[in-house]
């Protein structure tokens, strides 16, 4: 199979995450639950997770980057933590789901902040218009859907300037391009432990800034166990129930190996591959290629439609084929209404440390075979 | 005789004990004594008198003073004590 929807999960993973989760399910049980050898051997794993993370995305303090279960999760904590209903939060056009949803269940006036696709300046203007008077913004690093490289650091900036908190959703970026977390001075960044940072499916990491969020669950802690109330510090405010350890100690692997091989290289790799896959696509009139034409606007993620062909009938064409991508709108319906690809939906094309020039190759000639 | 520098989070202590290690003092982790404990589970370090002034000093370094030092006596009592 070649594996082209890393943008979902990374399926292929450094060899020490399988073994790393394997000797944890051998040899750990809860941390915080006794003081015996396999609990302190779980809390170690978690506190040299936090630590790696932490030294990653530039958290000063490790006790500020929380374990969820993923980005979603860590989303709802964030968004739940600012937004009360009625509240206005700005957001980008390019969100998923896992905003658009939290801030509409709670009663938000959501204000998207849309910009053309590929255009960094105009997304900043789009949010300097709309953040004066809004109780929260959130901003994605970069669209699922297409790559699209948003410019956080001076959204962030926009944010502190306007006094507003801003949540990043850094589940495409986080693994391959650099987030410095405290320098940003933002409220939150979730991600996901599965994609970019190479760790199992059922981790994600939250980072938290220095204001004390709210309670999401509630649930023991194995501290201050005889209040009521959940505890006034992190991580413990957040981490309620049985830590997912074996997972855990995958993803500190998985981000032990993206530290050693840099995120700019990877980030790299992925654009090579990106190039060659555009490259070898382009000049066909039945192919419409989402890239960029600066390529420092895209990340590893290329969106294609086929003319006459609808998306899922090719992907099905070319798992057929043993080309895995995704198809239809990738859970971001606002990035397709931004980019005007809504009805017709895209097929995504995510690449990974793991891809190999050969699989863009042969990935290229399954899709000219299928337009044949 | 040893102190106990106590932590609410299983988190901060062991940062605590790690920080000591690489400053070459000596410090067990574990859990505080349940009688110990203000309020339920919580974490310690353990350092031997003669260690205490410094793995204090190291700690405030690191802004990571113990939320209480407690002297646990040889026959299981123990007493809070000024940092």
């Amino acid at each position: 199979m070649i594996y082209l929807d890393s943008a979902a999960t990374s399926f292929q993973k450094p060899a020490a995450v399988a073994y790393a989760m394997s000797r944890a399910l051998r040899t750990m049980s809860s941390p915080g639950r006794g003081g015996y050898e396999s609990a302190m051997a779980a809390a170690d794993t978690l506190l040299d997770c936090r630590l790696a993370l932490a030294d990653l995305f530039c958290v000063k303090d490790p006790e500020r980057v929380v374990f969820t279960s993923s980005a979603t999760h860590g989303l709802n904590i964030a968004i739940r933590s600012l937004v009360r209903p009625g509240d206005r939060v700005v957001i980008s056009g390019y969100e998923h789901n896992a905003v658009w949803r939290p801030l509409h269940g709670i009663g938000a006036r959501v204000d998207v902040a849309a910009s053309p696709l590929f255009d960094p300046d105009a997304a900043l203007g789009a949010f300097r218009r709309k953040l004066p008077g809004a109780a929260a913004a959130v901003c994605t690093q970069v669209s699922n859907v297409f790559g699209f490289i948003l410019p956080v650091d001076r959204i962030a900036a926009a944010c502190r300037e306007q006094g507003v908190p801003l949540i990043v959703d850094a589940s495409q970026g986080a693994g391959g391009l650099g987030l410095d977390f405290d320098r940003l001075g933002c409220a939150f960044a979730a991600m996901p432990g599965h994609k970019g940072l190479l760790g199992p499916q059922g981790t994600g990491v939250l980072l938290c800034g220095t204001a004390l969020p709210a309670p999401y669950m509630y649930g023991g802690t194995g501290s201050v166990s005889d209040q009521a109330e959940m505890p006034d510090f992190l991580p413990d405010r957040l981490e309620p129930g049985t830590h997912n350890v074996p997972g855990i100690a995958g993803l500190l692997e998985g981000v032990r190996w993206v530290s050693r091989k840099t995120p700019a290289a990877l980030l790299a790799h992925e654009r090579e591959l990106l190039a060659a896959l555009s490259e070898l696509l382009a000049g066909d009139g039945r192919v419409r290629l989402f890239a960029a034409r600066e390529p420092s606007c895209q990340a590893g993620v290329l969106s294609v439609q086929f003319r006459g062909m609808d998306c899922e009938d090719a992907a099905a064409h070319l798992a057929a084929r043993d080309v895995a991508v995704r198809s239809g709108l990738h859970c971001a319906p606002l990035a397709h209404r931004t980019a005007g690809t809504q009805r017709e939906g895209t097929v995504r094309f995510s690449f990974s440390p793991f891809n190999t020039l050969r699989e863009v190759r042969d990935a290229a000639a399954a899709v000219k075979e299928m337009l044949a | 005789m040893h102190y106990l520098l106590t932590y609410r989070s299983l988190t901060y202590a062991q940062r605590a004990a790690r920080i000591l290690e690489r400053a070459g003092v000596t410090g067990t982790l574990s859990r505080v004594p349940k009688d110990a404990a203000k309020r339920g589970c919580a974490y310690c370090v353990t350092v031997a008198p003669r260690h205490r002034d410094r793995a204090l000093a190291v700690l405030r370094g690191a802004g990571l003073s113990p939320e209480r030092v407690l002297l646990r006596h040889d026959d299981g009592t123990w007493e809070a004590v000024s940092p």
